[in-house]
């Protein structure tokens, strides 16, 4: 398997995809400290509270930029069947959890691992879907 | 869908990464054209051709009409 990252599309992407990883962390952690500390109610608690959402929607917009500027289409085709894994493997996950819920009183999922169960089924579809082209 | 690509290059004494670097893609995917695994884009297809000055049927076979 060859992972070696090649343009510079591809290297922007990763690296925002890395550094959004660990923003999400870090404002998650600094959102519960916040809250902890500062015990915010109302109308205060709602920018807080999303605050950690935030680099998702910018992880989209870099994966937009990357299938829009990158000019090897056999790499965006790359990318493209590695997030339809992780969107597979999310809905998947998350509906048969919701039946677990609903009829074997399994604890409840919260909404925040969705993200982060898709991140984990776009890292196993990758080797899966390089494989393929080996 | 099956090609000449391997032959082409090997007439022309590329490597998969000469080829690569003139049709401005990975290694990766010249590799996945060749094997016939990955098919490319009509402008890709295109760009092959006009690199090694032959019409696109002259490098793709239409599987098709080929059975």
């Amino acid at each position: 398997m060859n992972c070696a990252i090649k343009s510079p599309a591809q290297r922007r992407f990763v690296r925002a995809s890395l550094i959004s990883a660990t923003l999400v962390v870090v404002l998650a952690v600094g959102a519960a400290v916040t809250f902890r500390l500062w015990h915010l109610k109302g109308l205060p608690a709602y920018p807080v509270a999303v605050l950690p959402a935030l680099p998702i929607l910018w992880v989209l917009f870099e994966t937009g930029r990357f299938l829009a500027v990158e000019k090897d289409e056999f790499q965006r085709n790359l990318l493209v069947q590695c997030m339809l894994g992780g969107i597979g493997g999310t809905l998947a996950t998350t509906t048969a959890w919701g039946y677990l819920e609903a009829f074997a009183h399994v604890p409840r999922l919260q909404a925040v691992w969705v993200y982060p169960i898709f991140w984990l089924f776009v890292v196993i579809a990758w080797p899966v879907v390089y494989r393929r082209y080996k | 869908m099956k090609n000449r690509l391997k032959v082409l290059r090997a007439e022309r004494d590329w490597s998969q990464a000469d080829l690569a670097e003139r049709l401005e893609v990975s290694r990766q995917s010249v590799n996945a054209i060749e094997t016939g695994k990955f098919d490319p884009s009509l402008p890709l297809a295109f760009k092959l051709a006009r690199l090694f000055g032959m019409r696109i049927e002259e490098i793709f076979e239409d599987s098709e009409s080929a059975s």
